[in-house]
């Protein structure tokens, strides 16, 4: 497994994913990092860490998918492309093996992007003057939350991306998945429980509640955000499965 | 010659299934935007226009620029695959034929996108009860749209014939989706091809541009049209093709 993980890297070092995934990360932040600037001159009681994070949830719910949606097409479109999946079998590599070294690839280039973002909130929030020490178990249940909701994604988009051989259809979903997500808390409960995407919020450590036509920010309680996300993370390897299972049974 | 290029590039177009793609997008915001202004319409009181802020916000600044993005990436697909750029630009045909006929099967596909979405709006603005005429704006607004939509074609498939991967030139056109949100909050929106989607279609401002606007609304999009795609060719025309 551990080979066939590298052989997906090498894959992909002249294939500019890393870079790619950093420009669109830094237009995420410069995007979220600027409007929290604003919030804070203009409303320099209410800057604190849960407003930073509650941005980027908001703004991960429309980047992250899309971005999932392009690291795992990249991935996969290579191999549609080259028509080596019929190739790779022949070489006795699994079929569901390498379904999965990919899952792993992609997941670990997400895990990346992730751990950038966190980087640059914790520089950010003490460059910024308003803030002092960096709350590491906020940031550690935002990135726990932004992870388990980009795995469900992942396991979607690699199952459309594997099977559907044009990948118009998977950026489509992506492009579809963000949307859900930014707007996701606009719809009833029932509605937001159904989209995966809607997660980047509703894992979120932070929430906005409005109280007396103010908008406050509040820390939830971990509990119940654990059991959703464990909910989530059967899930994603439902979907994993599944999406390893059909293509593992299609022709090359 | 074009004629032909165009037909030639039609024909590869069949069974793709693409239009699902083309269909469906617009159709999600049509009705996420319908569904906000039916809960909101006792603040939102303009009638056909307070619909069109809703409909036009979703569709004309995040899907029609992704739109484009996907519909260029797959133009320039097949031609990525099994080395058929070499088959391509050694076919008796100038350059210049190939791409325009690649931007009139975009640019066709666009309009008839721009019908649907027009069509989508009057049906959900009757359906809201809307009794007002329509607005004297839509049809500039849907002609402005267009226009602004081949210039973010021609950029987008500048971006598709030199890259080989599908979906890194829409990755790119998401974050100029950004950018030029950016320079129309700066009030540059006439100087960038995808802020210039939003001026022309009316999204953020349903107000209507005056004369001396629209000549310049024009003369950008030539400008950006012109300039990308005489890059995009001499490039072409220079450099080996990596197929």
């Amino acid at each position: 497994m551990r080979k066939a993980l590298s052989l997906e890297f090498y894959k992909l070092r002249r294939k500019y994913v890393l870079p790619m995934a950093l420009l669109f990360l830094t237009v995420e932040l410069v995007w979220a990092l600027i409007a929290v600037s604003m919030s804070f001159e203009r409303n320099r009681d209410s800057a604190g860490w849960e407003v930073i994070v509650a941005m980027l949830s908001t703004m991960n719910g429309l980047f992250l998918p899309l971005l999932s949606a392009i690291v795992v097409s990249r991935i996969c479109d290579m191999e549609h492309k080259g028509n080596t999946w019929r190739l790779l079998r022949s070489m006795a590599v699994q079929p569901g093996k390498l379904y999965a070294a990919k899952y792993a690839c992609a997941g670990l280039i997400m895990l990346g992007v992730c751990l950038c973002q966190l980087l640059a909130i914790a520089v950010f929030g003490v460059q910024s003057g308003y803030l002092t020490s960096v709350p590491l178990v906020l940031l550690a249940r935002f990135l726990f939350g932004t992870l388990v909701t980009t795995l469900v994604v992942l396991a979607l988009q690699q199952w459309i991306s594997t099977v559907v051989k044009n990948q118009a259809f998977a950026l489509c979903l992506g492009m579809l998945g963000g949307f859900l997500g930014m707007v996701g808390d606009l719809f009833p409960e029932a509605a937001r429980r159904v989209f995966v995407w809607a997660y980047y919020t509703g894992l979120s450590p932070v929430t906005q509640q409005y109280a007396s036509e103010k908008m406050q920010f509040v820390v939830r309680e971990a509990g119940p955000i654990s059991s959703a996300a464990a909910v989530l993370l059967a899930v994603a390897a439902l979907l994993f499965l599944m999406g390893r299972r059909h293509a593992s049974r299609l022709e090359g | 010659m074009i004629k032909q290029c165009f037909q030639a590039e039609w024909l590869k177009m069949r069974r793709s299934h693409i239009w699902v793609v083309f269909m469906l997008l617009p159709l999600v915001s049509v009705i996420i935007g319908w569904a906000n202004y039916v809960m909101n319409q006792g603040t939102l009181q303009k009638e056909w226009y307070s619909l069109w802020s809703q409909v036009g916000l979703f569709y004309g600044e995040f899907f029609f620029p992704i739109l484009i993005a996907i519909g260029c990436s797959y133009q320039c697909r097949l031609e990525h695959q099994n080395k058929n750029w070499h088959l391509v630009l050694t076919a008796p045909v100038s350059l210049a034929a190939l791409f325009a006929a690649k931007l009139g099967v975009v640019a066709t596909l666009l309009l008839l996108v721009q019908a649907f979405f027009c069509l989508q709006y009057v049906c959900g603005g009757l359906l809201a009860g809307l009794s007002a005429s329509l607005p004297a704006e839509l049809p500039g607004w849907l002609l402005r749209g267009w226009i602004a939509a081949m210039t973010i074609a021609v950029f987008q498939l500048a971006l598709s014939m030199r890259i080989k991967s599908f979906a890194t030139p829409v990755g790119i056109g998401l974050c100029a989706v950004f950018f030029g949100l950016g320079m129309y909050v700066l009030k540059l929106g006439l100087f960038f091809p995808h802020s210039l989607l939003t001026v022309g279609m009316g999204v953020l401002s349903q107000e209507g541009l005056d004369f001396g606007s629209n000549v310049v609304f024009l003369l950008m999009n030539a400008l950006f049209g012109v300039g990308i795609s005489t890059v995009s060719l001499r490039r072409l025309r220079k450099s080996d093709v990596l197929a």
